[in-house]
């Protein structure tokens, strides 16, 4: 019996970080982030970064009210990318810092939300 | 004006002078009698920005606004000819307060207590039993405040008959604000938080530069270069109570790999829409706004006051441009998660500033040229508090 894959054909690498990073929501991703440890954000930004314009790229292709379960997962996957990219490429090691000021941020609006 | 070069020279101090060179009393900071006088005397008399007309898109249209400082609530509509009506958002029977929801649709708005029901243009349309009252219906209707609209941004007025109209309070700046993102977003994102601290530390930490690079040495490298390290404005502008600066340009900016990426993204989308690329102008728009110019992280932020020492900040990030492209949330969700990063790292020393203020330790706060436009405000806050006061002292209506 075969595994039906959690993502398009081609982002097989990412399918270990859905469960922690598939995320629908800006606020939750936010919360992700300021919930997750150094080496979860730099496993996840490691493996996504150089995929994530692949990634767009295909999903561009069509308005997201035609995604697949996968695609909609892969779309989900680069949102929580933009924000574990800052968390790992611009705060490095002073995310801990940061992240005790952001915990008092509340995300009430998103566009990026569908 | 944009000044792209390396041998940059910030704003001379002798061409700044002319706002004041004198160090600024601490007491307005943190004393709760100032904090009262400014709530009558500046956010009860000045158009005050509270939401977009976005968020009205259609007739039946509704939102509603707490202004804690005033402990008012105003429920804002949009009635079957398409206009906006303002009213206080409070039952005409008994003053219970006539709408919970934030935001919604509908035609009629009735009162939970006694069912008291209003339209959308805030005419009581039927009230149970009203033969038994004393009064006529049409004397009933919802209190109405005055609203109005700039650059797609709704304001309103908590005097019922301001002394000028918003095209006047705003001026000029009118025609620059219209060719912002914010004049034809069709949607936005929206972040919150409250700082324990008073409205003008927190306005003021987003009008100076002088703490980037030790409040934000990694979010904020960008911002500063070799010739420019503390990323001081090209341009400062003085507009009545309103002010602007312009982003220096850093020629040479510290942009990591995938900062670069995303921010490609953000500038691809931002050209399909056709926005300005080159516009670098921030608005500091009295006495509590500020819009950025720049395309690609379109911000505006209100600070509203609670009070004389708690105070919350509502930035949103404006969008146009209809479809829901990967690439555009994606840009959306890094832009807005890179304006919030700034922001939260600012929100401990703020909180900080008020603390060494309130100890009363210092009788002065001094400020440097390029803090410039927080002395203006501060200028045109107490020279409206002193006019109050005055007016009080003499007995006469207040006409600021």
């Amino acid at each position: 019996m075969s595994v039906e894959s959690q993502l398009p054909a081609g982002f097989e690498s990412l399918e270990r970080f859905v469960p922690q990073w598939c995320i629908g929501r800006s606020c939750d991703r936010l919360q992700a982030r300021l919930n997750s440890t150094a080496r979860e954000r730099a496993d996840f930004f490691a493996a996504a970064k150089d995929i994530a314009p692949a990634a767009l790229e295909m999903l561009d292709r069509k308005p997201s009210s035609d995604y697949t379960v996968q695609e909609t997962r892969l779309m989900n996957l680069c949102l929580a990318l933009a924000h574990i990219a800052l968390a790992v490429e611009i705060q490095g090691p002073d995310e801990d810092h940061h992240a005790a000021s952001a915990k008092y941020i509340a995300i009430t609006r998103s566009a990026a939300d569908r | 004006m944009t000044i792209q070069t390396d041998t940059f020279q910030p704003v001379a101090k002798e061409d700044l002078a002319f706002v004041g060179t004198e160090p600024v009393p601490a007491l307005p900071y943190y004393d709760p009698h100032y904090f009262d006088l400014e709530v009558e005397a500046i956010f009860r008399k000045s158009w005050l920005q509270v939401a977009h007309v976005c968020e009205l898109p259609e007739a039946g249209s509704f939102i509603v606004r707490e202004l804690e400082f005033a402990h008012v609530s105003i429920l804002i509509t949009r009635n079957r000819n398409g206009d906006l009506r303002a009213f206080h958002n409070v039952c005409t029977h008994r003053g219970t307060q006539l709408v919970q929801e934030r935001a919604g649709k509908r035609a009629l708005f009735s009162c939970p207590y006694h069912k008291w029901t209003f339209s959308g243009d805030g005419e009581l349309m039927s009230a149970p039993d009203f033969e038994r009252f004393y009064i006529d219906k049409s004397d009933c209707n919802l209190v109405e405040l005055p609203v109005d609209t700039c650059a797609g941004m709704i304001f309103v007025h908590l005097d019922p008959e301001p002394q000028m109209g918003l095209a006047e309070f705003i001026g000029p700046l009118a025609e620059r604000l219209n060719t912002l993102t914010v004049a034809r977003a069709t949607s936005f994102s929206e972040y919150t938080y409250e700082v324990a601290a008073n409205w003008k530390l927190t306005y003021d930490n987003f009008q100076e530069n002088y703490h980037l690079r030790f409040i934000h040495p990694r979010s904020g490298e960008a911002a500063g270069g070799e010739s420019n390290p503390f990323g001081y404005p090209s341009h400062y502008g003085f507009h009545g109570p309103h002010r602007t600066q312009t982003i220096w340009s850093n020629p040479d900016p510290a942009v990591k790999p995938f900062q670069l990426f995303a921010f490609a993204e953000g500038v691809k989308v931002s050209i399909k829409d056709g926005l300005d690329m080159s516009n670098r102008d921030y608005f500091g728009i009295f006495p509590n706004l500020f819009l950025l110019g720049n395309a690609v992280t379109p911000f505006s932020q209100c600070i509203y006051p609670i009070s004389v020492d708690r105070t919350r900040s509502v930035i949103r990030l404006y969008w146009v441009g209809d479809d829901d492209k990967a690439s555009r949330r994606f840009a959306q969700e890094y832009a807005m998660a890179t304006a919030l990063d700034i922001h939260s790292e600012d929100r401990a020393v703020i909180e900080a500033g008020h603390r060494g203020l309130r100890s009363g330790a210092l009788r002065h706060i001094q400020f440097q040229s390029q803090e410039v436009l927080c002395r203006h405000l501060f200028n045109e806050v107490d020279a409206r508090v002193q006019r109050y006061r005055a007016a009080q002292r003499e007995g006469k209506q207040h006409e600021c």
